[in-house]
């Protein structure tokens, strides 16, 4: 079964809103780096956050009032992408329209700051208005009441493939004729603790740059944002096939999986990749498996301009992959060897003939899954 | 095959079978010891013994007795790393698995609200008391949703994909009914099912902060109620394309027939008073099982004990079934959030397949503004043919699903 995209939304470190983000990277932008510290031994790091620019013309809603950074993220993307298909939702059309989202550590700002109130203080301290915005579906019931959804929705919790296993569920609820639309949305806030947490795994760097496909994993940098993309049945930008993938238990067997996917994406031919790479050791996995399967597409990341948004990331890889496809060109990758054997380009590059691209999301806790694009 | 459109828009071309079940929860480890405590209408709700609960109104919830979970899983490699909620979720599937040991699933479906989350607390509590951080990488690589059904599946070399949903307290319905519809659309022929939540002290204590737990018992549908207790537990569902299961020989433990999802956006923790919102998850799931609601012997409710809930929920059931059985389980285990909708479709299916209907314990007195027929206090024996269960959780999410008994 193949999809369409109607609509696509994204907020993200470079700012909000398709066109704007997009001219960006093609001008060879990255994301400003903001220090974070770490509140108990003051270790530093740096994020890309969200300029608060970017939200200046978001969504304005009862809902949003006291709801966390992730929830205002994802109403951004989501009202974007309606707005972009041209879709006005009533009470009627509000009914065939699902929601799925995708999301990785959630509120965990809000989670942060409970869980520190019983510890700091005791139970009795713990705040009734923040509980709830703990709960990881918490984003998209605020999307889901704003835009009017009393049918399905759907949160979706993984790594940095999550927003991939989406779209898949998403495809799966579509064979279902009375819905028209699924909006798929992924969305992630940054923190120190996830900063930590990812540092004591050696996954993080500590300062940009981030750079792809090195010689040594030098680890990533992680972002906050959201994307959002509205699906139907037929449009310009198609979703020919997605692979759910699967599970990795050791790192080495990530190669094999992603191997798998490329194997079963690419029997036609393949113009470009939009990769996972982020500077963690899946970088080694893709580059090597992209040589073995597809050695002539041209493979591009955004993680080096954008950062890893892990719940975000696979949206924000498939709308890079619609752009790209609809505008015939792809942003320079930044900050990338020219020695590797990958077709990379550190300059935009024009790919006005490509017809097919392949979105590879391999997250760094276990899953990998994929999907092909294609225009008509 | 001849492919058909339901009322309400759904393709179908596949019956669905479960055809093996796994279920460890405060009621029992397994099938049996599960029945055994439905039967006898157990009260397995005690003293909360994994944190302390000095400062909280309510002391008591439902759970899996720790030392005995990792007997279970003390001959696998790693068991002493990984989270009790992956120790859960292990022992469900086991349990499925030696009833359908070449079971090979396509997709994994399952649901939770807090994955591995007293890793995070552990994580953060050291890091706040600069205290030894040399179990961290532990910790934070086991601390994901996604972890405990991958270790699960991996503890059985079974290599599908996992969608792990979260969709608060109706997560494990909305898992199986997810799961259901994949295999009914005809586009897999089988998927594991289920869901699985830990105790943990954050979400202890959210819910103590809200008042939604009780200090007392857990009365479900009681005009006396004062609110929910916790519990914990896992369990797993195998699906089968009906036709499929059959031609193979496998054991047929029920069907399950339809799914309804709803979303009412009334309030981020507190249900529409007015009830649509179970009321359009179960009416989709009648009319998804193309049957009336006279149809239906038994409702396992969700019946959390909440004044909201209850009313809410009662006054849904009441409006489309007539008389109908109604019990909450959640008065013998407490209410296992992300594992509860899977827990209970085990308990559905254990109603089925014996003829029986489970009890809700602690009911003293009908509230008068519900007027459900309560399977008060002790389990009942009868004839039952199709359950209706149901899940609903934060956010307004609302989830049913419908079984059917399966006569060989």
């Amino acid at each position: 079964m193949s999809l369409a995209i109607a609509g696509m939304g994204w907020i993200t470190p470079l700012g909000s809103g398709i066109d704007p983000v997009w001219e960006r990277l093609l001008q060879g932008d990255e994301a400003q780096a903001e220090k974070i510290t770490e509140q108990f031994s003051n270790q530093c790091y740096s994020v890309f956050r969200v300029p608060e620019s970017a939200l200046t013309s978001s969504p304005r809603h009862p809902r949003l009032r006291r709801a966390s950074m992730i929830s205002r993220f994802a109403a951004a993307a989501g009202l974007e992408a309606l707005q972009a298909a041209g879709v006005k939702l009533d009470s009627q059309s509000a009914e065939r329209m699902a929601l799925v989202f995708a999301i990785s550590n959630g509120g965990v700002i809000y989670t942060k700051r409970f869980y520190r109130d019983i510890v700091e203080g005791s139970a009795q301290s713990a705040s009734p208005l923040l509980f709830p915005e703990t709960v990881f579906n918490a984003p998209a019931s605020h999307l889901a009441a704003i835009l009017g959804i009393t049918g399905a929705t759907y949160t979706l919790v993984g790594d940095s493939a999550a927003g991939l296993l989406a779209i898949r569920m998403a495809e799966d609820l579509m064979t279902n004729e009375a819905l028209d639309y699924c909006l798929v949305v992924g969305a992630e806030e940054v923190d120190w603790l996830l900063c930590d947490a990812y540092r004591r795994w050696r996954l993080l760097r500590l300062a940009p740059p981030v750079e792809p496909f090195g010689r040594i994993d030098r680890g990533m940098i992680l972002s906050e944002g959201a994307g959002a993309i509205l699906l139907r049945r037929d449009g310009p930008i198609i979703i020919e096939g997605t692979h759910a993938g699967g599970n990795y238990r050791k790192r080495a067997e990530a190669e094999e999986l992603m191997k798998r996917i490329l194997c079963d994406l690419s029997r036609t031919k393949i113009d470009f990749v939009i990769s996972s790479a982020n500077g963690t050791f899946i970088d080694k996995a893709e580059s090597r498996v992209l040589q073995q399967v597809i050695p002539d597409a041209f493979v591009y990341t955004a993680k080096p301009a954008l950062g890893e948004s892990v719940g975000a990331a696979g949206l924000w890889q498939v709308i890079l992959g619609g752009q790209a496809l609809h505008c015939g060109e792809l942003p320079p990758l930044l900050h990338v060897r020219r020695t590797i054997p990958l077709q990379i380009s550190p300059t935009r590059v024009s790919l006005a003939a490509a017809g097919r691209a392949i979105v590879l999301g391999s997250g760094v806790n276990q899953q990998v899954a994929g999907l092909r694009l294609s225009i008509r | 095959m001849v492919k058909s459109t339901s009322a309400n828009g759904k393709k179908f071309t596949a019956r669905v079978a479960v055809v093996a079940a796994g279920v460890v929860s405060p009621l029992g480890f397994g099938l049996s010891e599960t029945l055994d405590s439905l039967r006898e209408a157990r009260d397995c709700v005690n003293r909360v013994t994994r944190f302390s609960v000095a400062q909280c109104r309510c002391k008591t919830a439902g759970q899996v007795p720790a030392e005995r979970l990792l007997d279970e899983q003390r001959n696998r490699v790693r068991a002493r790393r990984l989270h009790r909620a992956s120790h859960m979720i292990i022992y469900a599937l086991g349990e499925a698995l030696t009833q359908e040991p070449q079971f090979k699933p396509e997709l994994t479906v399952i649901g939770t609200t807090s994955g591995g989350m007293s890793y995070g607390e552990d994580y953060y509590r050291s890091l706040k008391q600069g205290g030894n951080l040399r179990h961290s990488p532990t910790w934070i690589a086991n601390y994901p949703a996604q972890k405990p059904v991958i270790d699960a599946l991996e503890a059985f070399g079974i290599a599908a994909p996992c969608e792990v949903v979260s969709n608060a307290c109706a997560s494990g319905t909305n898992a199986i009914g997810h799961a259901f519809d994949c295999v009914r659309s005809g586009r897999y022929q089988r998927v594991l099912t289920g869901g699985y939540d830990a105790l943990s002290e954050l979400v202890f204590v959210g819910f103590d902060s809200l008042q939604a737990s009780t200090p007392e018992k857990c009365r479900p549908f009681d005009r006396h109620r004062t609110g929910m207790v916790l519990g914990e537990g896992a369990a797993v569902l195998a699906l089968e394309n009906f036709n499929a299961a059959r031609a193979r020989g496998a054991t047929v433990l029920a069907e399950i027939t339809g799914y309804g999802i709803s979303t009412d956006n009334f309030h981020l923790t507190q249900p529409d008073p007015s009830g649509i919102g179970p009321r359009r998850a179960m009416e989709r799931t009648l009319q998804s099982a193309h049957i009336s609601a006279d149809a239906v012997d038994y409702i396992n409710a969700h019946g959390t004990a909440t004044p909201f809930n209850d009313t809410a929920e009662g006054k849904a059931i009441s409006e489309l079934f007539d008389r109908v059985p109604v019990s909450s389980t959640k008065s013998m285990m407490g209410h296992s959030l992300g594992a509860a909708g899977a827990v209970e479709a085990v308990i559905c299916l254990l109603a089925l397949q014996h003829q029986f209907l489970p009890p809700n314990i602690n009911f003293r007195a009908p509230d008068e503004d519900i007027h459900l027929n309560i399977v008060a206090n002790k389990a009942q024996p009868a004839l039952v043919s199709t359950v209706l269960s149901n899940s609903f959780g934060f956010g307004g999410t609302n989830a049913s699903i419908l079984m059917r008994k399966f006569d060989a």
